[in-house]
């Protein structure tokens, strides 16, 4: 470590510095955290407003002597402690104060004493009641006739509350939902697809490692007419769009009968000019001597590749493989041009959750279930490789 | 241990000129051999064929008396350093060592057991599971080493290997590797650009100047006879004076004159050099090795073998002064390949030459000075201004 600049214009850099880092984290965290907590919520809890982080279950309470079970817990506005819904249906009356109509007093209709009274109220003649509010005597009108719920309180002996269902909220607390997962992935199919994903990402980039090491290191080392050139075109390839490649490829899948098959998804991929240039690119870096020491030292060709090169070339092998995964587990057109039976068995990740997430979709929770479960494998294997991206190269072992 | 014999050895790149042209030379059992010359003058590249890594393209190569033309290089038994060592990165020293062994399936206790001698010999045994790059310019050397001798080869190659190293560990390499090669007896081949290394190291010094092997003899004799101008000029620092000079022989007694001065031979000279009696009144090249001047008065001389130089610089060594001067007369030679490489020729004088004399450190020489030197007559070298060939 280098000595740092030290005093308060230094320091006051420092904390801009880190100020600024830790909002840009904030920033970019934020939409994992909302993914995450929207996994673990109940249906019911991802709309409530104000939205909260923390997924929330709703409380019930169980009394037989009451007749509860399993009834869920609620709060009421301007009411104290909590209370359980005891009788619904029951009618009440929306009465409306002529001094102040904003405000909604949902009673029993018979708690209103008409009068003979009437009042004008957006050009419809009201009858005029009396109803009593905190002990003192009002004038209303009534707005609607509708029912709500009997509410009695579960702390004390506190009398019972009848007002509109809607306006009771169910007392939520912490309590994730992990059955989102286990039920997206039975439920929805989601199981099959992780596992096709993973096999078709797995082949790929296996395949892509393999040929991009072999085709690297003879665009690298080994000396054959028109090698140059033969790489020149094969980089070339890299400038054609997928787009213009679909339908060429569609049909070659058709003539080989592997449309609406997985192969159709592994063995067009397992060939990356792209991989090919990064492992030529750095076998060009590892010095010739330390090749020619094996060879010296008796090593085969196969046995420099992978005793020698390949152990040295660990850094562009875990960037490939980290491109290549990325790019398999995230494709979606292919699969979708080819994949197109319907077959739920043949189903990918992405597949299954754009059909998850469609218009109709009414299961956010197990959308986003599904989503975390997609996003996970592909974070893990960045941070696994991560470390191989920094790590010194070939060069260390000399001078 | 083995005998390695060129004949008619040839590199030729493609569309380019002969990086070695039919090399000769006999290389004997258990020989150290040292290849030297200025950079591109094809040491590495005949070196590189005797390993296999380079295709040689005419000429046959042997190795034990077995054509080895056509061998791939883990075949031939060599074993070879390189410059930068070329450690495999990824393996520990006990690794590096033992991959020969490993790629050759010996048992694996033999070869533990081998990698501990060699490690043990060369002091590394406390450093057998570390990476090369927590080692040290010098550790990293020996593993180099290391991995050379554990295979007991039949011929060690050595591609300048002190070249990275500080100049204090350089010399104390240099007697290891000596040493080394004497207890193992094993035949070496060493390539060199350092002409002190060369005269030091090895039993025979083959020099080399663009792909042609110049001469090859034990260092002694190249400093003492040397074959033509250009090993002459090579061998020996500072190198060796080299001026245009005129030949006089009046009655049996040769002399030679070059600018103002005129020096007169000891008989010893012409001895050595004949070739000079038939060279009266026409111009050859004379070769003054800077050892070879002394103060007048520290040199038993006549004064008709002292010269009278303005000193243009003075290096007190300690031990010795080195003296600059410049003589009035065109160079020898503007070959740069004749000229230190360091010297950028261009920048040389072509009307004066460089004269360099190394006299007795008792000596206070200033700047400006005019000295008088007295010359070991004897000892002056000749050759003829055309060809470069000794007058001998």
């Amino acid at each position: 470590m280098s000595v740092k600049r030290k005093g308060p214009r230094a320091t006051a850099t420092r904390v801009a510095t880190y100020a600024l880092l830790v909002t840009v984290a904030i920033i970019v965290l934020f939409p994992f955290v909302v993914a995450v907590s929207t996994s673990l919520k109940r249906n019911t809890d991802i709309f409530t407003y104000p939205p909260s982080l923390v997924p929330r279950t709703e409380t019930t309470v169980t009394d037989p002597e009451r007749g509860l079970d399993n009834a869920t817990v609620y709060v009421l506005p301007d009411e104290e402690g909590r209370f359980a819904l005891v009788e619904a249906d029951v009618p009440i009356a929306e009465f409306r104060r002529l001094d102040d109509p904003g405000v909604i007093i949902a009673r029993p209709p018979t708690d209103g004493v008409e009068t003979d009274r009437t009042t004008v109220v957006d050009g419809d003649e009201e009858t005029v009641y009396l109803l009593e509010v905190d002990g003192e005597e009002v004038e209303v009108y009534r707005a609607r006739l509708t029912v709500g719920g009997r509410f009695e309180p579960l702390d004390g002996d506190g009398a019972s509350v009848v007002t509109l269902v809607n306006l009771a909220t169910p007392d939520r607390v912490f309590g994730p939902r992990f059955e989102n997962f286990s039920e997206v992935v039975t439920e929805k199919n989601l199981g099959r697809s992780l596992t096709n994903t993973m096999l078709v990402t797995m082949a790929v980039v296996v395949g892509q490692i393999v040929t991009s090491i072999l085709g690297g290191y003879a665009f690298a080392r080994i000396d054959f007419k028109g090698r140059d050139q033969l790489f020149l075109m094969y980089l070339g390839s890299v400038m054609i769009p997928f787009v213009v490649l679909i339908i060429p490829l569609f049909q070659l899948m058709l003539q080989l009968g592997w449309t609406d098959n997985l192969v159709a998804l592994i063995v067009p991929f397992m060939f990356t000019a792209y991989g090919t240039f990064l492992m030529r690119q750095f076998f060009l870096g590892i010095p010739k001597e330390i090749e020619e020491a094996a060879l010296i030292d008796g090593a085969s060709r196969a046995t420099i590749l992978w005793k020698v090169m390949v152990p040295l070339a660990r850094p562009a092998i875990a960037t490939l493989a980290t491109f290549g995964f990325l790019y398999a587990w995230n494709s979606f057109f292919w699969p979708l041009v080819i994949i197109n039976s319907g077959n739920p068995d043949n189903g990918l990740l992405t597949l299954t959750l754009s059909t998850l997430g469609g218009r109709s979709s009414t299961d956010t929770n197990l959308v986003f279930a599904g989503a975390v479960l997609a996003m996970t494998p592909p974070i893990l294997v960045f941070l696994f490789a991560q470390r191989y991206f920094v790590e010194n190269s070939a060069s260390s072992g000399l001078k | 241990m083995s005998a390695v014999t060129f004949s008619s050895v040839t590199k030729r790149y493609k569309d380019g000129p002969k990086a070695v042209d039919s090399l000769d030379l006999d290389i004997a059992d258990g020989e150290f051999m040292v290849f030297v010359g200025p950079s591109g003058c094809g040491k590495s590249t005949a070196l590189r064929m005797l390993a296999g890594l380079e295709e040689i393209t005419d000429g046959e190569l042997r190795i034990d008396d077995k054509v080895v033309n056509d061998l791939p290089p883990g075949d031939r038994d060599i074993a070879m350093v390189f410059q930068n060592y070329a450690l495999y990165p990824h393996m520990t020293v006990r690794e590096n060592i033992g991959f020969a062994l490993e790629v050759a399936k010996m048992p694996k206790a033999e070869a533990k057991k081998r990698v501990d001698d060699a490690a043990e010999m060369l002091g590394l045994t406390e450093y057998l599971d570390r990476l090369p790059k927590a080692l040290s310019g010098g550790q990293r050397q020996r593993v180099a080493m290391g991995r050379a001798i554990v295979r007991s080869p039949k011929v060690f190659l050595m591609d300048e290997p002190l070249s990275n190293l500080d100049a204090k560990l350089r010399v104390q390499m240099r007697s290891d590797i000596i040493q080394l090669q004497a207890r193992l007896g094993t035949t070496m081949v060493y390539v060199t650009h350092d002409q002190v290394e060369a005269m030091t190291m090895g039993h025979r010094v083959a020099v080399l100047r663009n792909g042609v092997l110049q001469q090859v003899a034990p260092p002694q004799e190249l400093y003492l006879r040397p074959a033509n101008l250009f090993v002459a000029a090579f061998i020996g620092s500072p190198s060796m004076n080299l001026m245009r000079g005129r030949v006089t022989v009046d009655d049996g007694v040769v002399g030679v004159s070059f600018a103002e001065h005129r020096l007169v031979l000891a008989p010893g000279a012409v001895e050595r050099y004949p070739g000079l009696l038939d060279r009266s009144g026409t111009e050859v090249i004379v070769g003054i090795r800077p050892e070879h001047f002394a103060m007048e008065g520290d040199a038993d001389v006549g004064p008709d073998s002292v010269m009278e130089v303005e000193v243009n610089l003075a290096e007190a060594m300690g031990a010795e002064v080195h003296i600059h001067a410049e003589l009035d007369v065109p160079p020898a030679s503007i070959d740069p390949s004749l000229v230190d490489p360091g010297v950028d020729p261009e920048a040389l004088p072509v009307d004066k030459t460089l004269l360099i004399a190394r006299v007795d450190g008792v000596h206070t020489v200033a700047m400006g000075q005019r000295v008088r030197l007295a010359v070991k007559t004897h000892l002056l070298h000749f050759f003829d201004p055309q060809t470069g060939a000794p007058l001998r």
